[in-house]
This record gives structure tokens, C-alpha cells and sequence, in this order.
């Protein structure tokens, strides 16, 4: 049933005639899909920085809260802009994209990636100062970090793998595979 | 003589590698997006504290010194994950017009990088004109904004 939930809201998306002018404009794509590639440099970029010193391996002379907090302007610039372009990407490519593994599996990383994010922040306004000097940060910081680098390293490999037409539906799958990419029939088609 | 390393490159055990499964090429471009954004986050803190935009009460000298450690890991990376990329698709590549114009600000980024920036912020930066140091962050941000847009513009225009 979400599935075709989630048909059914591509297939409205797709109908817009903003969809169609993003997916038939050669520059305009382009430009908004080069923008959500390059700005990974600032969101991740200051992200990365933060991680490592949350594992201690960069800037370890430096306070660990103030490399967050200072950090946090830039990386949330960063994001913004991509989930703006994301957005933007989407609408030109509706169907397709809710209907590829690799989309949906990159929304289930970012989700527990912003899990992980928020949980850590609780835990750093509220035990940062004790251990903000420590070269090495405690083994909670250290686990939440790493699980930051993996899920986002996740992140970068599922949304590069949406472009691949491996899992498409109409493809030759399993069961599985064809549930999981939500290959339901168009309501558009009855 | 470049076309023919081109071609040979492709028929290569290198360039068979890569273009065997669909997910070879894939894995090693996601590898490749990965190390863009260490090096994005290595430049990009440096060069913008220079600016003095980010981390402005720690000094310069700790954050750029910090941050050519991952830039150097980063661009290492790059350049392996660039050099397989590039031998699935060589011939593809040596006819596209970004392709070279990503190599040539590759090239000048790693020779500003390496003969420019990093001996002038080996020294103290209290000693440095304030202007300098902004002017060459601007310039290496803008390189490797060039190098990665190019890159990116190698895939719309094949």
C-alpha cells in the first residue's frame, strides 16, 4: 500500500508542469544537479572535519565543542542548499526515483544519520565540557562519530548508484527486489 | 602519441578491469565522490579561516597545518579513483573538451598547492600580509571548484 501511496504522489509530482521543464531543460538540470554534487564539499566537508575530531584524529588541540559549534553555520549552509537541489531533483524525475532502491535506501541513511546527529548533540550539550580538552573524546563520541562517517559514506555511494539502471522496475528481480523498489502497476494506467 | 596511450590505456588490463561489471566503475566513482569531500573539507576549512570566516579564535597556522594532513590523504585517493575511472572510458575522455580542462586545473591546483601555498603557510602567519593570505585561499578555492565542476561536467557532455 505505500508503495502505491508513494506511486501515486511521483505520479502528481510528474504531472506539474515544473517537473517537466526541470526534466526537459538541459542546463537547468545540470546546473541544479552539479550543485547538489559540489555543495557536498561544504555540508559533508565540515561535517568530515567534525567527525574526525570527534574521534580524535584532526584538530585534537582544539576544543571539540567549539570545532562544532563553529563548524555548524557552514555544514547547515551546505545542507540547506542540498536539500533544496534534492528537492529539485526529485521533481524532474519523479517516478523513477521513488521508484529506485538506491533512493529509497539513501532516505532510510539520511534519517539515521540525523537520528544519530540529534541523539549526539543531547549527548555533547550535556557531557561536552567534561571531556571538550580530551585529545581522544569518550568512546560514546567516538562510536557516534564513526557511525556518522559510515552512514553518510553510505549516503554518497546510494545517491551515486541512483543514475544505474540495475534494480529498475520492469527489470528481470526477485520478489523482494521488486517490492523494494516499489515496482507497483500505475494507477495512472487503469 | 596522447591518443594512442588513450586507446591503449582502455584496452589495458586496467581499463578491462573497470569496464567488466557496472558496479566496478560505479563503486570506484563513489569512492571517488567520498575522498572529493575530505578534500572539499580540508580546503574549504583552511582556506576559509584565512578568510577569517570560520574558527576565527583558533590560529590559522593549527587549522591549515591540520587540514594538508587530509588534504594530501585525500588528493591521493583521488588521483588513484581518477586514474581507474579514466581507464574505463580513456578514448571517451581524450575527446572531451572537460576532461582537459578538469586535468588542467588539476595540474595547477597541485602545483599551487604544493609550491605556493603550503611553503608560505609554513611560516608564521602573524609575519604574512593579511591580503596575501586571503588572495591565495581565494585562488585555491577557486581551483578546486574548478577542478570539481569540470569533473562533474565530464558526465553531461560524453
Amino acid at each position: 500500500m505505500l508503495n502505491s501511496l508513494a506511486l501515486r504522489f511521483a505520479e502528481w509530482v510528474d504531472s506539474l508542469s515544473i517537473s517537466s521543464g526541470l526534466h526537459e531543460s538541459f542546463y537547468l538540470y545540470n546546473w541544479i544537479e552539479t550543485t547538489h554534487v559540489l555543495t557536498l564539499m561544504l555540508s559533508l566537508g565540515m561535517l568530515f572535519v567534525i567527525d574526525l575530531r570527534m574521534l580524535g584524529w584532526w584538530l585534537m588541540d582544539v576544543p571539540a565543542t567549539r570545532i562544532a559549534e563553529r563548524l555548524n553555520r557552514p555544514m547547515w549552509i551546505g545542507f540547506s542548499i542540498m536539500i533544496v537541489t534534492g528537492i529539485l531533483l526529485y521533481t524532474a524525475i519523479p517516478i523513477r526515483t521513488t521508484q529506485s532502491v538506491w533512493f529509497r535506501l539513501k532516505l532510510i541513511l539520511l534519517i539515521a544519520a540525523a537520528i544519530n546527529a540529534i541523539a549526539f548533540n543531547k549527548y555533547l550539550s550535556a557531557t561536552g565540557k567534561s571531556w571538550d580538552l580530551d585529545k581522544i573524546p569518550p568512546k560514546r563520541a567516538r562510536c557516534a562519530a564513526g557511525a556518522s562517517l559510515c552512514l553518510w559514506a553510505g549516503v554518497i555511494v546510494c545517491g551515486r548508484f541512483i543514475a544505474y539502471d540495475w534494480f529498475d522496475c520492469g527489470k528481470e528481480m526477485s520478489a523482494f527486489m521488486n517490492w523494494a523498489a516499489g515496482c507497483v502497476a500505475s494507477a495512472a494506467a487503469h | 602519441m596522447i591518443e594512442s596511450f588513450f586507446t591503449w590505456l582502455e584496452t589495458s588490463p586496467i581499463g578491462a578491469f573497470v569496464k567488466d561489471q557496472g558496479a566496478t566503475f560505479a563503486t570506484i566513482e563513489a569512492i571517488h565522490l567520498m575522498a572529493l569531500a575530505v578534500l572539499g573539507g580540508s580546503v574549504l576549512v583552511s582556506d576559509l579561516r584565512l578568510c577569517n570566516v570560520v574558527l576565527t579564535d583558533v590560529p590559522s597556522k593549527t587549522v591549515t597545518d591540520n587540514a594538508h594532513k587530509y588534504f594530501k590523504i585525500s588528493l591521493i585517493v583521488l588521483l588513484v579513483t581518477g586514474f581507474f575511472m579514466v581507464s574505463g572510458v580513456a578514448v571517451k575522455c581524450y575527446h572531451n573538451f572537460y576532461y582537459w580542462v578538469k586535468m588542467a586545473a588539476l595540474a595547477v591546483g597541485i602545483l599551487f598547492a604544493f609550491l605556493v601555498r603550503a611553503p608560505l603557510l609554513r611560516r608564521d602567519h602573524a609575519e604574512l600580509n593579511p591580503f596575501t593570505l586571503k588572495l591565495v585561499a581565494l585562488a585555491s578555492m577557486s581551483i578546486w571548484f574548478l577542478v570539481a565542476a569540470s569533473g562533474r561536467w565530464i558526465g553531461f557532455s560524453g
